[in-house]
């Protein structure tokens, strides 16, 4: 690099061997002064220009790296995605054909209630309403789809909504999912927190006359991991944006008892 | 090399001590600005690569793209953003980070006030999170707002002062340049 410098360097080019302006102070480096002011402050601009052009490429290149940088990390992303929503699912007993909820009830008016095992709105929700909702149920007046959805799993240090919905299909399997969500929500663990372990996970199903050993199979094997992913997906394609979300024949109404008993009174029910 | 070309632009400048202090001051602060806004690229990134999917739902609670869209974006944007901020705290191509820092930022910004606009109840996702808020909860787009458009202040900085110490940039020689193009012809 500094050999071909050296020799754009050398003075006497013709045309160019006007005087230097007067005064003008040696330019640039110590020691390189040479006969013919002009020619060498000519020389030094041609250096100086080359030296900015290769710097441009320098500049260019990096930045076309940078932009390939950001787009491979955007693709990988994508990719990550795509690869985790690969793969079949096996939905539990009870589920609605399309794999999306535990359906209870024969009624008429469709009832869809998502809702996450760590969301404390949903928990309030279920202790407000739940009763409500059985006794429609109960009269033969509605059909309800449960939807436990996996909302909330940066808000434990365990992905307890997914695992959480994930044994509820457990309980789902063995036709106790009411039973066992109920029983989810009233020791619903805080939000920030660890959340119930897997173990405690496997207490909560003998307490609700499950058993221990074929449930605690269930959770340890992942065996509704994907149908929770699947639930999960389906509710936000579907619009669900937060937990709870209540619909009665799918329009969204306000989560309270009063306001499901309305709606289905309205549809007809 | 680089430190010789730098005094003669600086004798050139005619060094009235106001300028001068500037020009002492100046890359520091370019430097806190990439180091700060590298700093909320990988914060904004790592919250919400532990879950693409609620990443994907954030995007998506917005109500602006088909859900699978959405989703895409939502898987993207960590990735994304984190490689931004590697690259901002490196130093590299810091003319261009900061670009698409800014035009990153102003999509934000145009998203949040789309959703406030729309009476769209949501978090914004910045960090994580998103989605509905709760019955009862009330949105902060004005923090939001605001707190992006400081990150904005520091993209600009950057995007008009992109020399730094301390960088790739500099050690491999091309920031020097493409930083005074009045000088040029």
């Amino acid at each position: 690099m500094n050999d071909r410098k050296k020799s754009r360097r050398r003075p006497g080019r013709p045309g160019e061997s006007h005087p230097g302006r007067a005064g003008e102070p040696p330019a640039g480096r110590p020691g390189e002064s040479r006969p013919g002011r002009a020619g060498n402050r000519a020389a030094r601009m041609i250096r100086e220009q080359r030296a900015r052009e290769r710097r441009r490429r320098r500049a260019l290149w990096t930045s076309v790296g940078a932009v390939f940088v950001l787009v491979i990390a955007g693709l990988i992303g994508w990719g990550v995605t795509a690869a985790r929503n690969a793969g079949d699912f096996t939905p539990p007993a009870g589920a609605n054909p399309e794999g999306t909820g535990i359906v209870v009830g024969s009624g008429p008016v469709d009832i869809d209630i998502y809702a996450d095992f760590l969301c404390p709105f949903c928990k309030q929700f279920e202790q407000q309403a739940g009763e409500t909702i059985d006794q429609l149920v109960a009269e033969g007046k509605v059909r309800v789809t449960y939807h436990p959805v996996a909302f909330l799993n940066r808000y434990s240090s365990t992905n307890y909504s997914t695992r959480s919905a994930a044994a509820s299909g457990c309980a789902a399997q063995s036709g106790k999912f009411l039973e066992y969500a109920r029983a989810l929500f009233d020791r619903q663990p805080p939000e920030g927190g660890p959340g119930l372990s897997d173990d405690q996970l496997v207490d909560i199903a003998v307490e609700v006359g499950l058993g221990r050993d074929s449930f605690r199979n269930c959770v340890r094997g992942n065996t509704f991991k994907k149908w929770t992913d699947h639930v999960t997906e389906e509710a936000s394609r579907a619009g669900v944006t937060g937990t709870p979300t209540v619909m009665v024949d799918g329009k969204p109404v306000q989560a309270s008892a009063e306001s499901v008993r309305a709606a289905v009174a309205a549809a007809g029910g | 090399m680089t430190v010789t070309e730098r005094t003669v632009v600086g004798v050139g400048d005619g060094g009235t001590p106001a300028r001068g202090r500037w020009s002492v001051t100046r890359p520091w602060l370019s430097l806190a600005s990439r180091l700060g806004l590298a700093a909320v690229w990988l914060v904004a990134g790592g919250s919400k690569i532990s879950d693409l999917g609620a990443s994907g739902r954030a995007v998506n609670a917005y109500q602006i793209f088909p859900y699978d869209v959405a989703m895409v974006i939502g898987a993207a944007l960590p990735f994304v953003e984190i490689a931004l901020g590697l690259i901002l705290l490196l130093g590299l191509a810091t003319r261009l980070a900061a670009g698409v820092s800014a035009a990153l930022l102003v999509v934000f910004v145009a998203g949040i006030v789309s959703a406030w606009a729309r009476g769209l109840s949501i978090d914004c996702g910045c960090f994580g999170g998103g989605g509905d808020l709760a019955a009862g909860q009330d949105p902060r787009y004005g923090t939001e707002i605001l707190r992006d458009l400081g990150f904005l202040v520091l993209a600009g900085f950057l995007l008009l002062w992109p020399r730094t110490p301390y960088s790739l940039d500099a050690a491999i020689g091309i920031g020097p340049d493409d930083e005074e193009p009045a000088q040029e012809e």
